[in-house]
């Protein structure tokens, strides 16, 4: 079943322009002159019911506004798009019974109540009896984590702790799908690990379907099937994460370090990333040229160390960004 | 309506701890008492003297009354975090929950005042009976009638507050708007008592605000009869329904135009 369905979503932004100095700014009082931003320009997706998805794309790609359309936090400019079931724009307050947001730069939580406290406000914004409230909040305590800091104020918690706690409040009204913008920013690396378990564990065990942008390679990489990729309000990519890894399989990195140098040109399906000293740094398209030519071509005798790799995650994402025609290959 | 309890009770556990800062701001309120309790000393040359239907006793009940609805129930709540959430784009984060951002507000903003207001009641209590003595033909039957409206009329100056701060959709800064409706009431409603009034402004000030914020649960305090709290309450409740109407209305209106800023 498809849980999302957005169907040529726009999102225009006009936003008032203002010349240098002074001049400028009383020009703007009296003829104020319009730019026009396509935050989010045409695009149309679906998510199945307990996917997760990445949804990502450079700063400035749109993907925040599009959570925000999706969430009923924004109007669209024009469009069409059903979350659940409901479409966001018109019935906000019934849809938020069935989603969670979580925003990594924006507290949702009241800084001045404790975690316990707040969770205990959600509960009852979202009609849960007190009974149940009590339960729930004990066993996301224990999932989460969070017998050390339930009763300190929010704001005397750091960033992980609060983030923890944050997507818990999303959580107590067991949402069917869960909205995160970015929910592992600023985290150590032990946290990120910890948080990206808890959503992998959710997804699994209530199904809950996941919405997630992140520009880090490690939530996407460890969490998500499928990636759509945004730049400029535009959908450049939507493929599963399997589709993407595999277009760029057939391309490898070779790292060797020799006893003696080697005299090693760029030739069809070969280039040489960086060469220094005895060591080499090349990469192959396996579809041009065989790995076992290269290795006789760098000469067997002579190696002393080598490593043989796919190439990383980051530098396939970079690219697209970098390149919307790298996906053409 | 369980979550708006929620929301009262959390904020005046909250405000508990600031119990300190509202004792302080009861500085400016015995100043303003100390001068006024003076100028109608002075006005009233001798004190069995009758001006406009009011004794002296009467008449500094009054503005002792006033004066304690006022401070009492002055809020940031109201003042700023409307505009600021309006501004900032945070008040879309409230309107994508389940529940009502006015009615949240007003939940918060009560949940603030309610300590203050009953600490400003008792200390105006006590001053009053201190330095002028009780109020005369004053009857305790009549309280429940007079908490009526001193409530509604808090709720009515909080409603009012939310729909300038509304003006925050159009234009920037709703503080001259804020600016304007502290001096009417206090200016006007605070001082003296309507019959102060030349004749030709009585009826439209009446109309105003200050009939049902100020001026009606003060008067039915100092000098109450069954027929001027039928006609303040009917009045407090026009007041209500159409100022919650209002409110309602520009808020649908404000939200569509709503700017969230990016992220
Ligand atoms: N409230 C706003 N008013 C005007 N322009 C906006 C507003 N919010 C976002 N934009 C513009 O819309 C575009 C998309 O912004 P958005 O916040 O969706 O980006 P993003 O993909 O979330 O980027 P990031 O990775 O930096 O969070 C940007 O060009 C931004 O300047
Ligand atoms: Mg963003």
């Amino acid at each position: 079943m498809k849980i999302i369905e957005v169907k040529n979503l726009n999102k225009k932004f006009k936003i008032k322009e203002k010349e240098k100095g002074i001049k400028g700014s009383i020009k703007s009082i009296f003829k104020p002159e319009y730019k026009t931003i396509n935050a989010v320009d045409d695009i149309s997706f679906s998510v199945e019911e307990g996917e997760i998805l990445a949804f990502i794309g450079p700063n400035g790609a749109g993907k925040s506004t599009t959570i925000k359309m999706l969430t009923g936090i924004l109007y669209p400019t024009s469009g069409d798009m059903m979350v659940n079931g409901i479409n966001p724009s018109k019935e906000r307050k019934k849809l938020a019974y069935t989603i969670g947001t979580v925003f990594g730069q924006k507290e949702q939580l009241w800084t001045h109540l404790t975690p316990y406290d707040n969770f205990k406000f959600f509960g009852a914004i979202y009609d849960i009896p007190n009974k149940e409230i009590e339960t729930r909040i004990e066993e996301l305590k224990t999932t989460f984590e969070l017998d050390e800091f339930i009763n300190t104020p929010v704001r005397n918690l750091s960033l992980g702790q609060r983030i923890r706690c944050e997507i818990v409040a999303s959580l107590i009204h067991k949402p069917k799908i869960l909205f995160l913008d970015e929910p592992t920013i600023g985290l150590d690396p032990v946290v990120k690990e910890n948080i990206r378990k808890l959503i992998k564990q959710m997804n699994k065990e209530l199904g809950t379907t996941i919405f997630l942008t992140s520009h880090d390679i490690g939530d996407i990489e460890k969490l998500c099937k499928r990636v759509i990729i945004i730049n400029k309000g535009k959908i450049l990519m939507d493929d599963t994460m399997n589709n993407l890894k595999y277009h760029y399989l057939n391309k490898k990195i070779i790292e060797v370090k020799l006893k003696e140098k080697v005299d090693l040109q760029d030739e069809e399906g070969i280039s040489i990333l960086k060469a220094k000293g005895n060591n080499l740094k090349v990469e192959i398209d396996i579809t041009k040229k065989d790995m076992a030519d290269v290795i006789k071509l760098l000469d067997v005798d002579k190696i002393i160390d080598i490593n043989i790799s796919n190439i990383p995650l980051e530098d396939i994402i970079t690219s697209i960004y970098k390149d919307a025609k790298a996906l053409s290959i | 309506m369980r979550k708006y309890l929620y929301i009262y009770k959390a904020t005046l556990i909250e405000n508990l701890s600031y119990i300190a800062n509202i004792l302080l701001g009861f500085i400016n309120f015995f100043i303003m008492i100390f001068v006024f309790v003076n100028l109608w000393q002075y006005i009233y040359s001798d004190s069995s003297q009758i001006i406009n239907g009011y004794t002296m006793e009467q008449m500094i009940w009054y503005v002792l009354t006033t004066e304690v609805l006022w401070y009492g129930s002055k809020n940031k709540v109201l003042l700023q975090e409307i505009s600021n959430d309006i501004k900032t784009g945070n008040i879309a984060y409230n309107i994508n929950k389940p529940y009502n951002y006015v009615f949240y507000i007003l939940s918060k903003h009560l949940g603030e005042i309610t300590i203050k207001l009953i600490l400003y009641i008792i200390v105006g209590i006590l001053i009053g009976l201190c330095f002028i003595g009780p109020i005369q033909n004053f009857n305790f039957i009549n309280v429940p009638f007079i908490l009526l409206t001193l409530i509604l009329g808090v709720l009515i100056n909080s409603i009012l507050r939310i729909i300038i701060s509304t003006i925050s959709f159009w234009i920037e800064d709703s503080t001259p708007f804020h600016w304007v409706y502290d001096k009417m009431i206090l200016i006007l409603g605070t001082l003296f008592p309507i019959e102060m009034f030349p004749d030709f402004l009585k009826p439209i000030i009446k109309c105003t605000p200050i009939f049902v914020v100020t001026y009606g649960p003060a008067k039915l305090l100092i000098d109450f009869s069954m027929q001027n709290f039928t006609q303040i309450i009917i009045a407090q409740l026009i007041y209500l329904v159409v100022s919650i109407l209002i409110v309602a209305f520009l808020f649908s209106k404000g939200v569509k135009k709503l700017n969230v800023n990016g992220g």
